[in-house]
């Protein structure tokens, strides 16, 4: 169970992120919407500890905030970056590998629960990640971060810049992973699809949480429309 | 037996493959600490001249050779730890102007400490001066040391490369080198990359040490400090963003050095430094990511 | 410079200028063997100087700046060296120049000329570059300066020292030329060049949106620096025998030393740096050969002065970067004004 409780973030004099509360608990996931600038991504480079902020960001009982990025994975908690971010020089394999980093594991490493997620990743495994497409490289993200075996999974916007075929697979996936009992907290532009797909999605506009809409709310474009104008 | 173009003996050319050897480790040196903490260590040399001092030292002292390499090894090895938990940690994330003068400031110390201890004679370490007899192959002499110098780097090198692509914490040195911030992000330990990368660099410094002592056993202040100058504009030339390049660099600037210096006459030869440089000005102006860099993606120094 | 305040140009002008001019007073009043120590330390003032009027203002590294000053101690040296005695440390001497002779000022005029000229030539390729690159580029070109100055004696003394130059850099000559020195860098930094540069400093994006030209401007600062800098090899060279190497590593080190230390963003840090780190630096040569400090009897042994330059700059460097002065100007305190505004 991740807890998110007055979560203040500042750049200097910008207040990106105002007092935000909100919870997302394992086997459910949580949309995180709303314009650009709104202080989405901030939230979750402050649940990381790569943007200084205050308040409280609990897993469980434990307190994350104030803590180092390496520090953070290793307690569970998995981000998938925006931009994707693998090592393109690497092959995937090794990206894989990499998502190892945060725990100890023996002997040789088993990535078949994430293959069977996305069996594009174990066609490509030995060819360098750089010369995948786009939607490949975001689906070696997700990958990369599930290896881990984490409690918790954050993306921020992963459907950028992918066409929508390629959206439904990768939403697709958040819901089988969702299904395994991880909480995944998803940050989206795309704000029909993360509402249909998400059990709760809280509109964030100026750093503040505006609305939270469900998913019978996502054929309602009106009420979306004056939630991002508000 | 000489070969005809140039003037070069097979004597020469050896001198040249053990110089190109011995840089492509400093290379090597260079470019690992570079990999992971974007920072120049232009006190490279001095490690190398610490390494040299304890082998004269524990000459001096009448140890045995296997000891002196061990001493070598611990007071490298120590030094470079000191230098980065003094300097390079705490720099990490300023301006890279400001990395390279603390650098330049630490070798000058680091050379002037040297100069107080022990004089600007120096000292003269002698324990591996056998390997500097020729070996009579087919009728030529060929010094001994130039054979072990470039069968250590070959193993140094192959070795090294096991452990960067085998290994976890080879994995993980070599994310940390092309993307520090998403690394962490992925739960690779930041310290612990570094201070692998530093321990290596050092390491690889004191066989430099051991191997230099040998063809120039008088060990001064500036020892090295020539050679440190002339390995970084070869990883320059080479490319300094990845190894492979880097090393490349090291070891073709040693092996030019090395036989030109033996070739030319002195009246050409002294004016080496001179081509050497220009080479670098230019190379760093048409194909700043290095001569030997044929990557395609683009990744910024 | 229109629309920016006389009194703030006088201000900057005011701090460094004080300095020079207080540093070489009180060098009159001590004794002549200990006045050697303030002129060159003002020389030290004026390739500080020339060091920001670049390194300041671009915010480029450059460490091939003491070519500049070998150019001008070459320059000056070669040809105020008595015709007689060229022959003696100049065997190899050109023809050309084996006859030629002139006065002390013309020489310094020369030697800034010269080095204006290397820093052109040398800045046309290399202006293009930044950061390490920049860094390393212009070492290579320390290194070529050094190596062809160091064999051709064709042009030099070679590995000779420069003796039997006239030595004419005493207290007032040096002083007047850390002055220019100073007057020059601070005449730049106001004008609408050293403003430009320093806007590409800060954010090179939005500076050439405005139209400033980053290649050019360096290129203007880099030249000017390779003039100010060939002046001081000029002071130097008649100061006391210039040696190829005491143009070379060492005072590269010590010059960036003292500008990183003082604060290499403002004219003030620079002489502030080159006065507190030269004071020190004589004040630990003095005790190598043993002083009374309070009382207390020193002598330090000899090579300490160099370690603790080196511990001071590693210190300052990673405490606080930005120097002495924190990079900043002399600012003098507003007066209140005296008569009530007219509404």
């Amino acid at each position: 169970m991740l807890t998110v409780e007055n979560l203040d973030v500042r750049y200097g004099s910008v207040h990106a992120v105002r007092r935000l509360s909100f919870g997302v608990a394992p086997g459910e996931i949580v949309g995180l919407i709303g314009p650009n600038g709104a202080g989405k991504s901030s939230t979750l480079h402050a649940i990381v500890g790569l943007a200084p902020a205050t308040g409280s960001v609990r897993l469980h009982d434990r307190e994350l905030l104030g803590r180092k990025p390496e520090d953070v994975a290793r307690s569970g908690v998995a981000l998938v970056p925006e931009g994707r971010r693998i090592f393109a020089e690497l092959t995937v394999e090794e990206n894989l590998r990499l998502g190892l980093a945060g725990r100890a594991h023996r002997g040789r490493p088993d990535f078949s629960s994430v293959y069977e997620l996305f069996p594009v990743v174990r066609e490509f495994r030995a060819r360098q990640a750089g010369a995948l497409s786009g939607g490949q490289q975001q689906q070696l993200a997700i990958a990369r971060a599930l290896v881990g075996e984490p409690e918790v999974l954050l993306l921020d916007e992963p459907s950028l810049g992918l066409a929508p075929s390629v959206v439904d697979v990768v939403f697709g996936a958040l819901v089988a992973i969702k299904e395994r009992g991880l909480a995944v907290l998803l940050v989206e532009q795309r704000a029909q699809r993360t509402v249909a797909v998400a059990d709760r999605s809280h509109v964030l506009a100026n750093g503040e949480l505006q609305l939270t809409l469900g998913p019978a709310d996502a054929g309602d474009t009106e009420k979306l429309v004056a939630a991002y104008l508000s | 037996m000489t070969l005809s173009i140039l003037n070069i003996s097979w004597q020469t050319l050896a001198d040249g493959l053990e110089l190109g050897a011995i840089y492509a480790l400093m290379a090597v040196g260079i470019g690992l600490v570079f990999g992971v903490l974007r920072l120049v260590n232009f006190a490279y040399g001095q490690l190398v001249m610490a390494g040299g001092f304890a082998l004269a030292l524990a000459s001096q002292w009448g140890w045995p050779v296997w000891a002196g390499i061990v001493l070598c090894f611990a007071v490298v090895l120590a030094l470079s730890i000191a230098m980065d938990v003094l300097v390079f940690r705490p720099l990490r994330g300023h301006s890279p102007a400001v990395m390279l003068v603390a650098t330049f400031a630490v070798a000058f110390l680091l050379q002037s400490i040297a100069l107080l201890w022990f004089g600007s004679l120096g000292k003269i370490a002698t324990s591996l001066a056998f390997l500097n007899r020729p070996w009579a192959i087919s009728g030529v002499d060929i010094r001994k040391i130039a054979i072990v110098a470039v069968a250590v780097a070959i193993v140094c090198l192959l070795l090294l490369q096991l452990l960067l692509e085998r290994t976890s914490i080879g994995l993980h040195m070599r994310a940390a080198s092309m993307d520090f911030a998403t690394s962490r992000m992925l739960g690779v330990r930041a310290s612990r990359v570094i201070s692998f990368a530093v321990l290596l660099s050092g390491a690889l410094a004191a066989v430099v040490a051991v191997m230099l002592t040998v063809q120039s056993p008088l060990v001064t202040p500036d020892f090295a400090l020539r050679d440190t100058i002339v390995v970084l504009a070869g990883v320059v030339v080479g490319g300094l963003n990845r190894l492979v390049p880097a090393t490349l660099g090291g070891f073709a600037i040693g092996f030019a050095t090395g036989v030109l210096g033996g070739a030319l006459p002195t009246n050409q030869s002294q004016y080496l430094p001179t081509f050497v440089f220009a080479a670098v000005i230019v190379v760093l102006l048409v194909r700043p990511r290095g001569l030997f860099d044929f990557r395609r993606t683009v990744e910024r120094v | 410079m229109r629309g920016v305040p006389v009194r703030s140009h006088l201000e900057e002008l005011l701090g460094p200028v004080a300095l020079v001019v207080g540093a070489a007073l009180l060098g009159t009043l001590v004794s002549i063997s200990t006045q050697t120590y303030f002129t060159d330390t003002l020389v030290k003032v004026a390739i500080v100087v020339a060091l920001y009027v670049f390194i300041g203002n671009s915010g480029v590294l450059s460490f091939g700046h003491i070519s500049f000053v070998a150019l001008g101690a070459w320059t000056a040296g070669v040809l105020t060296v008595p015709p007689a005695e060229k022959p003696a440390i100049m065997p190899n001497l050109a023809h050309f120049l084996l006859h030629r002779h002139v006065g002390n000022v013309t020489s310094l005029v020369l030697a800034a000329v010269a080095g204006g000229i290397g820093a052109f030539v040398v800045g046309i390729p290399l202006m293009r570059l930044s950061g390490l690159a920049a860094g390393i580029a212009t070492f290579a070109v320390l290194e070529i300066t050094h190596n062809l100055l160091q064999y051709e004696e064709r042009i030099g003394p070679g590995l000779n020292a420069f003796s039997s130059v006239p030595e004419t850099t005493g207290l007032r000559q040096a002083a007047i030329g850390a002055v220019i020195c100073v007057v020059v860098a601070a005449v730049y930094a106001r004008s609408r060049f050293g403003r430009l540069l320093r806007a590409t400093r800060e954010d090179a994006a939005a500076a050439r949106a405005v139209g400033a030209s980053i290649y050019r401007q360096r290129l203007l600062a880099f030249t000017v620096s390779g003039c100010l800098a060939g002046l001081a090899g000029g002071l130097y060279v008649h100061l006391l025998p210039v040696q190829i190497d005491s143009v070379y590593l060492d005072l590269t080190f010590l010059t960036l030393a003292m500008l990183v230390v003082g604060g290499a963003t403002s004219l003030l840090g620079a002489v502030v740096g080159a006065l507190a780190i030269n004071a020190l630096d004589s004040w630990l040569s003095v005790a190598e050969n043993g002083t009374s400090l309070f009382g207390w009897h020193i002598n330090l042994p000899s090579g300490t002065a160099e370690i603790v330059i080196g511990i001071v700059m590693a210190a300052i460097l990673i405490l606080k970067p930005s120097g002495l002065t924190g990079g900043r100007e002399l600012r003098l305190p507003r007066l209140p004004r005296l008569r009530p505004r007219v509404s």
